[in-house]
């Protein structure tokens, strides 16, 4: 393979070197496949991002760092997007508020929005020191410029003429990363019981924000109550506003009370109790074709039907 | 056609003493009923009358469960019913042959016994197969030969009665015997036997050199087993080939008339061994004797009452072939060694039932009957009606004693029908014949494959425990019978209640050839026992015999048990025989403990002159699963009792706001199906779940985020509490799935002072409300609708179904003293063969549970041996593709239910052909969903088919039953058929654990264990994350140090590259088309070895991977 540099679908090629480790003494040639980032709807990023493909399990921004800077020395990276970390937050919560309606939101949140980010960034702590990959995946590296970008493109194909020679991870200060293995499920053991102050303090600030975003949301309402909008109308709203789930609790036992009435009365009339016999009939003719298309089915599957 | 499925559903429920005339005037009714709706159905729905008979059935099976059962009979029925016309055509020539050259033989003048036997042997070289006791060198009668007075097909053949089965039934030929060789005499001491036996040797002389010019191999052997009755066995030498001849089996008959029937009464005693004949009144009654000798000279009358049977009704025939497969999947034969009960009594029973057998006298069965009808009502008389005390027919004012065996004697024909069967063998029949018959009147299912189609004569599988005799009870009928009647009679003494059934089985003595002697001296066959047990008696250590007052009892009591009985005073006074046996889990179980001890006493037969079999499966689940067999075991009990001390005080918790609705558990180890408890430390094995609800409140936030938040406060709340009050040692809240937003953020471990260690999770229903409520939202994208889907099933998991089962099994578990060692077992089963990342614990559970709910056609296992390996069975015979599982956890289901899992599975099966999310169906009346255990690829079709095979396997070894098969085998883990295998480093695992105890003081309170545990299903989880479609790992439980890996089989291929592509790659080294991709396989194993770093210990691969 050494000496040809091999393209993929536009991609360029990037063999590493995997060292033998000890409990599976062989090497291994890994293959990233890289090009300029080009998205449906570029950004002013995209220009200078490359686009990296099959990204080795144990890739960290450190690694991608290292293997551009250093390994390949042709440009300083500014930061990476790893595929599957959620960048359209917004939009899922939009979807997860419920029935707030869109319009309004735009033009009159931009506290309440505020508020609602600072609620997004408290989180619960994480339990893993150091997020896995999945295998094949992709990241998009961001580079300072788009020349280190181009000159990167370069280095990399001209890497992989010369065959496998870039050792993964190769030269990356111990300390930068956390380790894997042992180590890894160790500190994940012990960081799934974070300690009580933490907690407390996550929970204490978030129910906080919580409670002034309600707050503030609840005051939009108000003045939209008040407000005529654009063509001049007041939405009239009435009196204690159920929130959605307990009206849907509702409707649910309005129906089971109509059900109950009407139990005992369907035989009242005779076309009813002529009706249900008509049914009933249908439904043994029905079942009884079943039955024989099931027969049929058994015998397809297993032959003739006899004892074992 | 309806008219009898009518009356069947007027059968069904029947008792057994229900008058059948009643039924006789019933089909004029039923009769226009159907008329007037088949009209109905016509004018209703004009486009439906195209079919006639359709809406006929459909009429019909409105009256019953439903019409499946019986299409699924008649195609069984078409199936097996043989073709007459070719089989007589293809035999007539033969026969006539055979009955040529008996006729020709020339007669032979009486002679001396050892002179004709010497003629024999010399001109001939043929044996006389003399039965026990051979005759005397002084017998005074003599040995003659005359032609017999006729030649008769006889049996199933002419009858047209029999079936078709695997190998082919011989085609019995009668012949009968002149009067004129017989003296008035000659019934008794074997004088009959000898000179029948003479007759018979004379047979086989003269036709021998016919008979192996037609390409016939001629023997001697055992009319039904019974070694007084020799007769011929014509086998075509071509084998078992196509075009062979069935075997020819030459009999022999008497004259109905020849002696009288008031000599052959059951009552009467025709073995005298003294020289005088008059003193017979008190000598013992000879029933068998003479049964055996009034059958020979019932052959024709049987054969005509059978033949006026299949003309009188025209069903009859179809009747028997029914009950021929249903004794046959049984394991019933006419021989004495088989029960004594095969198509030939079955047959002559019916026809007897045509005529009487009613409580007062009327027919059992009408002529009108349809086969099913027969079938179900011979059943019900055989379930019903105890023949152990005599049911006389046609036999005037005679009244017979109660025998050893079962009686119903044919007054008419003299003989006592059920003659061969024994008190076992007849008790076995009984019991199948309950069992079917409920069966057959089970509405949830039809049941059609449990009886006619299943076999059920599987030792293993039938009874809890089996005990063999290689050596001992010869061939001698008469002396095996009385042998094994005194067996009988001593173990079942020595067992009473603890079992339910002891049954014998021995096998047919085989034929031999007609130029040496006969086999019965040598043959020696080994007897097997089974047993099946009260599952509630069975273990109990001590017995309580008769009071020391009751003098004659307890001396009886004593001489049967030796110095094994004792005298004790209980604590309510009283002051009993006793016997006491040692519970030791060192020692055998106490079955086998009692039949060891009363052998010895009673047979001196020590330990190594039988086997026993069934204690091994215990011995496994004790050895493997810490020590502990019934659920009623200590760490069982400490773990409850330490979960009651929880919820009280969760109950009367002050500080937290909310009042407590419910506390459940909902954890193997609350529900006494864990492996283990206790690890080997003698601390906490894993934590045990429990779900707390709190009374609803509209205080909670309509948010999930806001709702995990809460939950933390709240578990905070609950853990300070617990703390103060000084029920937990330590709580503390840990962390799952954070990064999601729906689905269960956090938990709290609560460590027990007892040193059990609880994981609390609260539960509020609003949020599956909310969760439903965000599936019907349509603006959601497919991903984030996957994910609400995923919160939703695994709310529904892990706060519903989790408690309901386990609330459901632990009452199950007490109910039956085997489910919880049972499903022990099959986890221990599931794990050693690596399923433990793919298999639910609570599918295993519900997958052993059916064995017990739903038995049929067995009785609910009373050992581990039988549920463990019934539900391999089930296991192996289910066809999960086709077929939902369906278990009856709380006894509530109906056919309804039935009816909508199944249209669950099919929607299923419609939704996901390809089996992707959904592989096993598992439902129960519970849990109709089906899949709350198994969706998400638990486990995978490749899984659920290698979970098949493995049970198959079992089976298949089971069945072989060698002599050195031994139960381990059954959980031997196989690592050849795996791609690589990863084997994590022993000794790494010890010290990281250690250095866990050194940051977090809990720890050292012994979560080792479970710290190893989690530590290994982090790395597979993480693995199995990462390559989600490139690999499927399997590992055991913290025993297994192995984590085996298999390639997926389609990334095998090189294929054109896209961003899909969900695992590392590597450009295919061919040229041939550019944009080719081939999985890189080397690289993946590296990253794993990787990321397991110093926890794996080294990696191996197999076959494929190594070439690259």
């Amino acid at each position: 393979m050494k000496g040809e540099s091999v393209e993929i679908a536009g991609y360029t090629t990037l063999p590493l070197l995997l060292p033998e480790t000890r409990t599976f003494p062989k090497t291994a040639t890994h293959y990233l496949y890289l090009r300029p980032h080009e998205p449906r709807i570029p950004d002013p990023d995209s220009s200078r991002s490359l686009f990296v493909v099959n990204i080795p399990i144990d890739t960290t921004e450190t690694h991608l760092r290292h293997l551009f800077g250093a390994q390949l020395s042709a440009g300083r990276v500014e930061r990476v997007h790893f595929e599957d970390v959620p960048t359209k937050k917004h939009s899922s919560e939009a979807a997860t508020e419920g029935n707030l309606s869109h319009r309004n939101k735009k033009r009159k949140r931009i506290t309440a929005d505020d508020l609602q980010s600072t609620l997004d960034s408290i989180t619960l702590p994480s339990t893993w020191d150091r997020q896995l990959q999945k295998s094949g995946a992709h990241a998009i590296v961001v580079f300072a410029d788009k020349p280190s970008m181009e000159s990167s493109l370069k280095a990399a194909a001209k890497s992989g003429k010369r065959g496998p020679k870039i050792i993964w991870g190769d030269g990356i200060p111990e300390d930068r990363i956390p380790e894997l293995g042992s180590h890894r499920y160790s500190s994940h053991e012990r960081m799934r019981y974070p300690d009580r102050a933490t907690l407390l303090r996550t929970v204490n600030e978030y129910m906080t924000a919580f409670a002034e975003v309600s707050e503030a949301r609840k005051r939009e309402e108000m003045k939209k109550t008040q407000e005529p909008d654009e063509d001049g109308f007041v939405t009239v709203t009435h009196g204690p506003k159920l929130n959605s789930v307990a009206r849907e609790d509702e409707v649910k036992d309005l129906i089971e009370k109509q059900k109950k009435k009407n139990a005992g009365l369907e035989d009242f009339y005779r076309f009813q109790s002529r009706e249900k016999r008509k049914a009933r009939q249908n439904e043994l003719l029905r079942r009884f074709d079943e039955d024989k298309r099931k027969l049929r089915d058994i015998k397809d599957r297993r032959g003739k039907i006899r004892p074992e | 056609m309806s008219e009898h499925t009518v009356k069947r559903r007027k059968l069904s429920p029947l008792p057994e003493d229900a008058a059948p005339p009643a039924m006789q005037s019933k089909p004029s009714t039923d009769g226009t009923a159907q008329r007037k709706d088949g009209h109905s159905t016509k004018a209703n729905a004009g486009n439906r009358a195209k079919d006639e008979r359709s809406a006929e059935l459909a009429m019909a099976s409105g009256f019953y469960k439903s019409s499946f059962f019986k299409l699924q009979m008649d195609e069984l029925l078409s199936g097996l019913r043989p073709n007459y016309e070719s089989r007589v055509s293809k035999l007539q020539e033969t026969l006539h042959k055979v009955k040529d050259a008996i006729e020709s033989l020339p007669e032979k003048p009486p002679k001396h016994i050892s002179e004709a036997e010497k003629e024999l042997r010399s001109a001939n070289g043929v044996v006389v197969p003399w039965p026990e006791p051979r005759p005397g060198k002084e017998t005074k009668y003599t040995m003659s030969y005359t032609k017999p007075t006729n030649i008769n097909v006889v049996g199933s053949l002419a009858l047209r009665t029999g079936a078709r089965t695997a190998e082919t039934r011989a085609v019995d030929l009668a012949v009968t015997m002149p009067s004129s060789l017989f003296q008035e005499k000659d019934f008794v001491n074997y004088r009959y036997f000898h000179k029948r036996a003479y007759y018979v040797a004379c047979l086989a002389a003269g036709i021998q050199e016919s008979m192996v010019s037609l390409g016939f191999e001629i023997k001697f052997g055992m009319q039904d087993g019974d070694s007084l009755r020799p007769l011929i066995l014509l086998e075509s030498r071509d084998g078992k080939e196509k075009t062979a001849q069935p075997p020819i089996r030459i009999i022999t008959a008497i004259e109905p008339t020849l002696f009288p029937i008031t000599k052959t009464l059951p009552t009467k005693s025709n073995i005298r061994q003294g020289s005088s004949a008059d003193n017979s009144e008190i000598r013992e009654p000879s029933p068998f004797y003479n049964a055996t000798l009034r059958s020979e000279a019932t052959v024709s009358l049987f054969h005509k009452a059978v033949h006026s049977a299949t003309q009188k009704c025209e069903s009859f025939r179809d009747a028997c072939i029914l009950a021929r497969t249903w004794l046959q999947q049984r394991g019933f034969h006419t021989s004495f060694q088989g029960g004594g009960f095969g198509g030939f009594e079955w047959a002559a029973l019916m026809s007897l039932l045509f005529e009487g057998g009613g409580p007062t006298g009327q027919p059992v069965l009408m002529r009108s009957y349809s086969s099913y009808q027969i079938f179900k009502a011979t059943m019900q008389f055989l379930a019903g009606r105890d023949l152990m005390s005599p049911l006389l027919l046609f036999s005037g004012d005679l009244s017979l004693p109660q025998g050893e065996g079962p009686i119903l004697y044919d007054g008419r024909r003299g003989l006592n029908i059920l003659y061969k069967m024994t008190a076992w063998s007849y008790a076995t029949l009984r019991r199948e014949a309950a069992t079917t018959l409920k069966m057959l009147n089970e509405s949830r299912e039809d049941n059609f494959d449990k009886v006619f189609i299943l076999k059920v004569d599987e030792p293993t599988l039938k009874f809890d425990r089996l005990v063999t005799f290689p050596k001992s009870f010869n061939g001698d009928t008469l002396r095996a019978l009385r042998e094994q009647n005194a067996l009988y009679k001593v173990l079942s003494r020595a067992l009473g209640d603890r079992a339910k059934l002891i049954s014998f089985s021995s096998h047919c003595a085989d034929t031999w050839s007609i130029r040496s002697k006969s086999l019965i001296k040598k043959a020696s066959e080994t007897l097997s026992v089974g047993l099946l047990l009260d599952a509630e008696n069975a273990s109990r250590v001590v017995d309580h015999g008769p009071s020391a007052e009751e003098k004659d009892e307890a001396a009886s009591f004593r001489s049967f048990w030796g110095e094994k009985a004792e005298l004790r005073r209980f604590k309510d006074g009283s002051i009993l025989e006793s016997l006491v046996w040692s519970e030791q889990p060192s020692e055998k179980s106490i079955v086998h403990q009692i039949l060891a001890y009363i052998l010895l006493r009673h047979f001196k037969m020590s330990e190594s002159d039988f086997e026993f079999i069934g204690d091994e499966y215990d011995e496994k689940l004790r050895s493997q699963g810490g020590g502990i067999v019934a659920y009623s075991s200590p760490p069982f009990q400490m773990i409850n009792d330490a979960f009651n001390d929880l919820e009280s005080s969760i109950r009367n918790m002050d500080e937290v706001p909310l009042d407590v609705r419910h506390l459940a558990p909902a954890s193997p180890l609350l529900r006494y199906t864990a492996l283990r408890v206790q690890s080997s430390g003698g601390v906490a094995h894993e934590a045990a779940d429990i779900v707390l609800q709190f009374e609803s409140s509209a205080r909670w936030p309509d948010d999930f985020t806001a709702i995990q938040m809460t939950k933390v406060a709240f578990l905070i709340k609950i853990g300070d509490s617990l703390e103060s009050a000084g029920t937990a040692t330590s709580c503390r809240v840990g962390l799952e799935n954070e990064s999601s937003k729906v689905l269960n953020n956090a938990y709290l471990d609560i460590l027990h002072t007892s040193g059990f260690l609880f994981r609390l999770r609260i539960h509020h229903d609003r949020e599956q409300t909310l969760l439903e409520r965000q599936l019907k939202d349509k603006t959601l994208s497919p991903r984030e609708r996957e994910g609400i889907a995923y919160a939703l099933f695994s709310y529904k998991k892990l706060f519903t179904q989790a408690p309901r089962l386990t609330q459901a099994i632990r009452s199950l578990c007490t109910r039956f003293p085997l489910l919880s060692p049972t499903i022990r077992l099959l986890k221990l089963w599931f794990s050693s063969h690596l399923f433990s990342a793919q298999i639910n614990d609570e599918l295993i559970e519900l997958l052993a549970t059916r064995a017990f709910m739903q038995p049929n056609p067995w009785d609910c296992p009373s050992s581990v041996m039988t549920g463990f390996l019934r539900t391999l069975h089930s296991l192996a015979r289910w066809d999960w593709q086709q077929e939902p599982f369906i278990v009856d956890l709380g006894g509530d289901l109906d056919p309804d239910v039935t009816e909508t899992i199944r249209t669950r599975f099919s929607a299923w099966r419609n939704i996901d052909p390809a089996m992707n999310t959904v592989a096993l169906f598992v439902a129960s009346d519970m849990d109709p969903d089906g899949v709350t255990w198994t969706q998400y690829e638990k486990p995978s079709k490749v899984v659920a088919a290698r979970m098949s095979t493995l049970a198959k396997a079992a089976m298949s070894v089971v069945r072989k039953n060698s002599s050195d098969f031994d139960v381990s085998d059954l959980f031997q883990t196989s690592l050849a058929p795996y791609d690589f295998i990863i084997h994590i480093h022993p000794k790494v695992l010890g010290e990281r654990s250690g250095a866990v105890s050194k940051f977090k003081n809990l720890a050292d309170t012994g979560s080792a264990r479970a710290g190893k545990m989690a530590a290994i299903e982090s790395f597979v989880h993480d693995v199995q994350a990462c390559y989600s479609q490139g690999i499927l790992l399997f590992h055991g439980d913290e025993h297994c140090s192995v984590i085996a890996g298999l390639w997926n089989p389609q990334t095998l291929k090189p294929k054109s590259w896209n961003l899909k592509t969900a695992y590392s790659t590597a450009p295919a080294s061919s040229a041939t088309s550019k944009d080719c991709v081939t999985i890189n396989r080397p690289a993946i194993i590296n990253e794993i070895a990787r990321l397991g770093d110093a926890f794996v210990e080294k990696i191996e691969t197999h076959g494929t991977s190594e070439e690259q």
